[in-house]
């Protein structure tokens, strides 16, 4: 009854000044929902980073092949072979026990074209020999024919699978199963087995920088590469020849659990490097670490999120503060009033708090409400940017297109409890100032 | 007319209040002393500068003495704290003010209760009481109004409805008539007397000599002592007809202002 009656005197004086409430509703009512927001946009962009790292597989380790810089100079005569060989590839499946599979990849940036299309433009893509294997470890999925099965690999079959979006470029009209692929570099052609799904990119691993991209990707044994096009790769660019030698792009190793992954991956650091220490060719990316990584980062990249958060309400706090100072000056009088009339100090301070935990907490139910808007807002700005600004859309990163905001449920009851802090903590001044006021002092105001 | 003539209602002994401004002391009260029996009308005078305030202040519990005692009832208001020289403002002590001082947010019945809030006790009956004084001063059909929607008189009559709310040992009217002009000063005259005439002991500090010889007793002070404290001779007293019409008349007078 008597908080009742306090909270509904509080809501009155408030309304007295609804402008200058409503401002000040403003500052907490921003500082909430920019913490919903801001956690869920940084939930959202972990998240995705996290998907993309578990899309290279948990239990994978990864070696990459890192062209080495070049030393001599334009000398096409001498060309040392750099990489990871089969021989390791081989070394590590069969020596490393917690080792389930190996597989061998090889890439080549190529252009294909599609031989019923004469009059089309080759299309940059690439060309990855791998095994059979390859798509169930990197979890491709097969939308249509097959993948590479062992039989066509061990064959050297010269067939390939094709990646969605290659297709669509490729095959806008037709169908692309059956049909032929041809390389114009390499003068060869492969038969298409199997289209695959559409994929989001991956993390980045190894040595680039960019986000592993699948889309534009033809798949053929591996078997089928290295008789066809040998290790040597030959490439003339602006008139002069660069040559390298390769076995493999990458190895990829499953282990049989996610729990062997860093012992495994230590023994084929030791295995790769057991000649040559100081090994430069080679880079061993571990997921399972980079998720450990992304897993840290992401707490660091919430606090920072938080902490940004955190300032704005403060500021709204500070507003807060300030128009209830002012308050506290002009209702001078009628704390001398009431403090006549037997209210004692801490009723004063309780009075003014219920007003400032009042417009505190209207400011922070109404950012809650709106920071729960904020997965529809981001959809739809970005429909609206893709509608009237396509190429900034299609500028954006991948992952502001991709990623989708995740209200971390803990945000809510935290940003109503910072709001309802925020309202004692820069309330209390302010109401303590007007309890300490000499009643007769407050009286004779005018 | 009084029916305990021996209790006191205030007893206040050597009361002497001091300020310190910078250097200099200035003894505002110099040791003041008198009793108000219960059922009293007490008009304090005095030119300014004369302590008139600081005794009012005192007998407010707005402030403490700096020597002597002022028992209110059996307690002494010297010794007190501040939370308790709040409740006793809330229990004891009817304002009444020169400028009103309702609260400008709440409606006629709410500024009456505000004593009671304080007091922690606002309950049914309590809110009963409450439209009953409001209805004594004749402001029964305008519980629901917002004090900037009455006139200076009706505002001072919401203050006297308020000051009686709490049962105060005494009403504290500090030159509530100040603001008003001739009729409606005759009005809340008429009011106090009645309220005396039913028992209720009032103090009020006023300048003015008009106001004063309604009073029963006059204090007046000079230079922060007692000049003087005598019986009224040649009291105004309305009679019970004169408080009728007068009432009447108020109501009739807000009655056609609407």
């Amino acid at each position: 009854m008597l908080h009742f009656r306090t909270v509904k005197l509080g809501t009155k004086s408030l309304l007295l000044h609804p402008m200058r409430s409503l401002l000040t509703v403003l500052g907490i009512f921003i500082g909430v929902a920019s913490v919903i927001w801001l956690l869920a946009i940084g939930e959202g962009i972990s998240q995705e980073a996290q998907r993309q790292i578990e899309d290279l597989g948990a239990e994978n380790i990864i070696i990459r092949s890192i062209k080495p810089p070049d030393e001599s100079g334009g000398n096409i005569r001498q060309v040392n072979a750099f990489g990871v060989t089969r021989n390791e590839c081989s070394l590590i499946g069969d020596t490393i026990s917690t080792v389930d599979r190996v597989l061998p990849i090889r890439e080549l940036p190529q252009k294909f074209a599609y031989t019923g299309n004469a009059n089309a433009k080759p299309i940059d893509g690439r060309l990855v020999g791998c095994t059979a294997e390859y798509a169930d470890v990197t979890r491709l999925v097969i939308e249509r024919g097959h993948f590479l099965t062992s039989r066509e690999v061990a064959l050297s079959r010269p067939v390939c699978v094709i990646a969605a979006r290659l297709a669509e470029k490729l095959f806008p009209s037709e169908d692309p199963l059956s049909k032929q692929i041809y390389l114009p570099e390499k003068k060869e052609y492969f038969r298409i087995v199997g289209v695959l799904k559409h994929r989001n990119a991956t993390a980045a691993i190894g040595g680039s920088l960019a986000a592993q991209d699948f889309s534009l990707d033809i798949y053929i044994p591996i078997t089928t590469m290295r008789v066809r096009m040998t290790d040597q790769e030959t490439k003339r660019t602006g008139g002069s020849f660069s040559t390298q030698v390769f076995e493999l792009s990458q190895i990829t190793v499953q282990v049989r659990s996610a729990d062997d992954v860093p012992r495994t991956a230590e023994l084929v650091e030791a295995t790769l490097r057991q000649n040559n220490p100081g090994r430069q060719d080679i880079s061993v990316v571990v997921p399972f670490e980079l998720l450990e990584q992304a897993k840290t980062t992401r707490l660091m990249f919430m606090m920072f999120m938080g902490l940004i958060a955190a300032i704005s309400l403060i500021v709204g706090g500070i507003g807060i503060m300030n128009i209830m100072l002012a308050t506290v000056t002009e209702r001078t009088r009628e704390i001398g009033i009431r403090r006549a009339l037997g209210g004692k100090q801490k009723d004063i301070v309780l009075q003014f708090l219920v007003e400032t935990i009042t417009l505190s907490v209207v400011g922070g139910i109404t950012g809650i409400l709106m920071g729960l808007f904020c997965p529809i807002v981001v959809d739809i700005s970005r429909w609206g940017l893709e509608y009237f600004a396509p190429q900034l859309y299609a500028s954006l990163p991948e992952v502001a297109r991709v990623m989708r905001p995740t209200i971390v449920p803990i945000s809510i009851p935290v940003a109503f409890g910072i709001s309802v802090i925020v309202g004692v903590f820069f309330g209390l001044y302010p109401a303590v100032r007007a309890a300490q006021l000499d009643p007769i002092e407050a009286l004779r105001h005018e | 007319m009084n029916a305990k003539p021996t209790r006191m209602a205030a007893v206040i002994r050597d009361l002497q209040k001091h300020y310190v401004l910078k250097s200099e002391t200035v003894r505002a009260l110099r040791g003041v002393s008198f009793d108000v029996p219960e059922g009293d009308y007490v008009a304090i005078m005095g030119p300014s500068g004369s302590g008139k305030s600081t005794l009012l202040n005192l007998l407010g519990c707005l402030d403490q003495p700096t020597h002597g005692s002022f028992l209110l009832g059996d307690e002494d208001v010297a010794q007190m704290t501040d939370d308790q020289l709040s409740t006793i403002r809330a229990s004891r002590i009817g304002f009444v003010f020169q400028s009103y001082n309702l609260i400008a947010q709440l409606s006629v019945v709410e500024n009456i209760e505000v004593p009671l809030y304080y007091m922690g006790n606002l309950t049914a009956q309590s809110r009963l009481r409450s439209i009953e004084l409001a209805s004594m001063v004749g402001l029964g059909e305008r519980l629901d109004h917002r004090p900037a929607q009455l006139s200076g008189g009706q505002q001072q009559r919401v203050a006297i409805a308020r000051s009686l709310v709490n049962d105060p040992y005494f009403i504290l009217a500090d030159e509530a008539t100040g603001n008003l002009d001739s009729v409606t000063t005759e009005e809340i005259l008429a009011l106090f007397q009645r309220l005396n005439d039913e028992g209720k002991t009032i103090i009020m500090v006023t300048h003015e000599d008009e106001v004063a010889q309604h009073a029963k007793r006059v204090i007046r002070l000079r230079d922060g002592e007692i000049q003087f404290d005598k019986p009224v001779v040649d009291r105004k007293v309305f009679t019970a007809e004169q408080i009728q019409e007068i009432a009447h008349n108020a109501d009739v007078a807000s009655r056609s202002a609407d």
